[in-house]
């Protein structure tokens, strides 16, 4: 399947831990959907960053999905959000998608994966989504967004719609 | 040698029985002038263990899924009570056991952190109420206290003291424990009489680290053997409050590993188990019932199966916590044993000061301090906290701070409502006791079911060491104990009930018991949602105390409080009513506070420093004390000097990765590192090394808003030169931990950030000539206030929970 034989979703998920983004991120790889690609970020509590990705998006030609930029703004801190306390979230939320056309996949999470942070990154075709998005279960926060095109310009479009739905389910 | 006088205290010196002539020709000395009192003779010794946030239904003694060896061999050898009484909080109890008299007469209505502008809610002990260990000292006993303490005022707990509000202040000879409410166990902030001695040095120990139960036990043994060492006869007292089992549940995977798979069957299951078995030891009536589920609780079914292993875990780390907290009760009494001297010991041994405690919210908390900041988290959220920190095997450890979900507590309270807050239902006011004395104590094994208070247990140790309540302590007259004794108890199954009324109240929560009947009043709100909402109608004018429900209970008839008779009597329920108002004047329990009412429109004064300054070495500064920098915008600067050839280390820490902040250098540059209960971690560094010589550095955080844990934006200088930059979207509103404590030059304890644990205490190998905090205004006044309350709503939280 090519990526620009119909809509591309993307689906961003948050969480407070690797190992829950790597519950989600293997229960994506064998969920039986067809997938572009997938990738999980993580921070430790040094700060140190890992990221592991299929290389799905490579054989499709598509450059890899790190080249598209699209970990920016994976994780947006919805915690305090609902809470009596009530916390400052657009502000950051805002910057982080100001960085969204870095191309460096690490650089970008680097700044933005919080330190303890992960996330999940999938992308796939609209018609898979009934496999995929059920196979999310642990994410703090889930969103995902979508796109019609071709190759790249969809897969931009999805991730800058799951990135607005971010934004906004955490302002 | 001439009988003194114990009603007056100190007791007054002897008459001088010799001769004194001009010279040494013809005078006769009376040697008796250099001796000290002594208590009158066949004093026994006194061991008295408290257990910490723990039910009724918690130990095996007493029909418990715990295994308590050593608190079943001291039944066994002595007597069970299953009408004991204690209040719903940790403070009050803790006062009215050590004065003999209510907790509110005392001023500790409520707890240490929060005191009050009403006498009965000082946390100041009155001199008019000396103590128990005082009483005991000065008629000759040898006096210690172990473990929590939780009676001295948040802000008096440093150098400067007063010191009569700590321990030794109170007459204890030795201590050596944690002055607030709770602490970690493998690095608490340590007080030893009147000095916070911080991290004990074992805590850096990799191959056998220190773990504070082993301390308790360690530490009453010396002490034991040193007193024993220089006089042969003197009778001790002991007072072995354990840490345990108050959160963080800390507590080594052996412990817990102990009772793998044990509460896979949930709480409603464990709840049926432990009533069953309680009715089978006899420890309650034939005829108890099973007090119901409350809604406010799951049901164990509800729970998503792929948590139920994550919430099974919290109570096996509990448990072993608790075993191991019987193991070192043992160890003591071995440790008596061994001198020869149990049979002379009356050992009195309480299992729990307020039922068992339910402010790990719903989801049970992977840092038990969450709850006290109004985070909410869901349990898919506790889950993945709990992985971050080493996963739920790692629960109990040292990157924890735990605490177990509310169910689990209530399932501890088995059989009855509640637990600890809720002093209006036997779940948060009785526990167990256990008295062994084998030299007097006759039917061994048996079961006392009189009436009993823990205002009774100072008299009953004043009456079997033969010495009176004094009426005036350094010429103060004395207000009498309201406890009376139940010594008849120890060898007369049938003496007659010794107390037939009695009040109780906790933050509003209130209780009114008289022959065999119980008023209970409980104040709509869940003791673990400390919302604003959940506040509000307990504000002055809003709320009206005499419109709460009443649900009343004849105890006789129901000993798990299972059914409610208010609607048949309502003549009886008035008439509690009006006796607990008068009950309430007499003991200084008015105002009464319902929740938190208190605070609203109620606060201290604004503070009126806000410029802090620490020269030197500063360390250990507890947790209470620390500049108040939360929800405003702040400075922290230091004067350093670099040597030449650079500088590392900790400039400036408060507390530990989960919750606080770090000021520090890494490798040259400047770093702060700030943790938000562990929840979110924020860094930043400067982007250049520090220079040699001397150097100002200054981190700024700019707040957002005038607003609990407002975000803001955070500038790094030298030299006041910026040098870095970050953000920080949430911020601590209350406090940032409940023990570890603040020190300048290094990190004590658990640390700051994570990466440089293998470095800790990561000492300043410069020089730190000042740290200065300067905490800024908001712009307005009324902004100012705003937030005043609303932090003085959150320590209050925080300080019920401690």
């Amino acid at each position: 399947m090519k990526l620009d034989d119909e809509t591309t979703d993307v689906l961003i998920g948050g969480y407070l831990s690797k190992e829950a983004a790597d519950d989600d991120y293997d229960a994506v790889l064998a969920c039986g959907g067809y997938l572009h690609g997938a990738v999980v970020v993580a921070k430790d509590l040094q700060g140190n960053l890992s990221v592991e990705q299929t290389d799905h998006m490579v054989r499709e030609g598509a450059a890899g999905l790190g080249a598209v930029g699209f970990v920016v703004g994976l994780f947006a801190p919805p915690l305090l959000a609902a809470t009596a306390i009530g916390a400052a979230m657009g502000a950051g939320v805002g910057k982080l998608l100001h960085h969204r056309t870095a191309s460096k996949l690490e650089e970008q999470a680097g700044a933005t994966i919080p330190i303890g942070g992960a996330g999940l990154i999938v992308a796939y075709p609209h018609s898979a989504a009934g496999k995929v998005e059920p196979a999310v279960t642990r994410a703090i926060n889930k969103v995902v967004g979508e796109a019609e095109g071709h190759h790249v310009q969809a897969l931009k479009g999805a991730i800058a719609d799951a990135q607005q739905k971010m934004a906004d389910s955490g302002a | 040698m001439s009988v003194p006088d114990r009603t007056r205290l100190p007791i007054r010196r002897p008459p001088f029985g010799g001769v004194s002539n001009k010279t040494l020709a013809g005078s006769g000395p009376d040697w008796d002038l250099i001796g000290h009192p002594v208590p009158p003779a066949g004093s026994p010794n006194v061991l008295l263990v408290l257990i910490d946030d723990a039910g009724f239904g918690n130990p095996s003694t007493f029909g418990g899924p715990i295994s308590t060896p050593n608190y079943a061999r001291m039944a066994e050898g002595g007597l069970r009570y299953n009408r004991f009484h204690v209040t719903a909080l940790c403070s009050p109890t803790r006062a009215a056991l050590l004065t003999g008299r209510n907790s509110h007469t005392v001023g500790f209505g409520s707890v240490g952190e929060f005191a009050g502008g009403f006498p009965g809610y000082s946390a100041t002990l009155p001199r008019d109420c000396a103590p128990l260990p005082r009483i005991l000292r000065d008629n000759g006993y040898s006096t210690a206290a172990f473990g929590k303490w939780h009676l001295t005022p948040d802000g008096q707990q440093g150098p400067a003291g007063p010191f009569d509000r700590w321990p030794n202040g109170w007459g204890f000879d030795y201590f050596y424990g944690f002055l607030g409410g709770g602490a970690s166990q493998w690095d608490p902030c340590l007080a030893e009489n009147q000095k916070i001695i911080g991290t004990a040095a074992e805590y850096y120990d990799q191959e056998n680290p220190y773990y504070f139960p082993d301390a308790m036990a360690d530490k009453t043994i010396e002490w034991l053997h040193g007193v024993r060492a220089q006089d042969a006869r003197k009778p001790f007292f002991i007072y072995f409050s354990t840490g345990c089992s108050h959160a963080p549940h800390h507590v080594a995977k052996a412990w817990a590993d102990k009772y793998t798979g044990r509460f896979d069957q949930g709480w409603d299951r464990l709840r049926e188990e432990t009533f069953a078995r309680q009715k089978a030891l006899g420890v309650i009536p034939a005829d108890a019932e099973l007090t119901p589920r409350n809604e406010a609780f799951p049901a164990w079914d509800d729970v998503p199966s792929h948590l139920k292993s994550f919430y099974a875990r919290q109570m096996e780390v509990y448990a072993g916590y608790s075993e191991n907290a019987d193991h070192n009760v043992g160890r003591v009494i071995d440790a008596i044993e061994e001198l020869g001297e149990l049979g002379n010991t009356l050992i009195i041994w309480i299992w729990g000061d307020n039922g068992a405690s339910m402010e790990g919210t719903i989801t049970g908390s992977f840092n038990e301090c969450t709850m006290q900041n109004g985070i909410p988290l869901t349990d898919e959220m506790q889950l993945q906290l709990t992985e971050r920190y080493g996963g739920i095997e790692a629960w109990g450890g040292e990157l924890m701070d735990p605490h177990y979900g509310a169910a689990w507590a209530w399932a501890g309270n088995t059989p009855f409502q509640w637990g600890k807050q809720v002093g209006s239902h036997l779940g948060g006011n009785r526990n167990p006791m256990v008295i062994c004395w084998p030299e007097r104590v006759t039917g061994t094994g048996g079961l006392r079911s009189q009436f009993t208070h823990v205002i009774d247990v100072a008299p009953t140790i004043l009456d079997v060491a033969g010495i009176p309540v004094p009426s005036s302590v350094d010429g103060i007259e004395q207000e009498p104990m309201h406890g009376v004794t139940f010594t008849g108890t120890l060898t007369d199954p049938g003496a007659p009930e010794h107390r037939t009324q009695q009040y109780f109240e906790t933050i509003g929560n209130r209780a009114m018991y008289k022959d065999g009947w119980w008023l209970a009043i409980r104040t709509p709100r869940i003791p673990w949602v400390i919302t604003p909402e959940a506040l509000k109608p307990y504000a002055p004018g809003v709320w009206d105390p005499d419109a709460d429900p009443a649900e009343l209970y004849y105890l006789p008839d129901d000993f798990s409080q299972a059914h409610d008779l208010a609607a048949d009597h309502p003549e009886k329920v008035a008439e509690l009513k009006e006796l607990f108002w008068a009950e309430a004047e007499r003991y200084q329990v008015l105002p009464l506070l319902a929740t938190l009412s208190t605070f609203f429109g109620m606060v201290p004064p604004l503070p009126a420093e806000a410029r802090f300054e620490f020269r030197g070495d500063v360390q250990n500064v507890l947790s209470g004390m620390i500049p108040r920098i939360y929800n405003h915008s702040y400075a922290i600067s230091a004067d350093l000097v670099v040597p030449a050839q650079g500088a590392e280390g900790v400039i400036v820490a408060e507390a530990d990765h989960l919750g606080g902040f770090s000021l520090w250098v890494d490798g040259g540059r400047l770093t702060h590192t700030y943790s938000m209960m562990g929840v979110f971690i924020y860094r930043q560094q400067a982007e250049e090394r520090l220079p040699a010589g001397e150097v100002t550095v200054r981190m700024e955080f700019a707040a957002d808003a005038p607003k609990p844990a407002t975000g803001g934006e955070v500038t790094l200088f030298i030299n006041d030169r910026p040098v870095g930059k970050g953000r920080m979207d949430h911020t601590v509103p209350i406090r940032f931990s409940g023990y570890a404590g603040m020190d300048i030059g290094r990190d004590n304890g658990g640390v700051v950030d994570r990466s440089y644990e293998d470095r800790k205490p990561f000492p300043f190998t410069g020089t730190i000539k000042k740290v200065t905090f300067d905490v800024k205004p908001h712009l307005t006044g009324e902004d100012e206030q705003e937030l005043h309350v609303a932090a003085h709503h959150g320590h209050a939280a925080h300080a019920l929970a401690q």
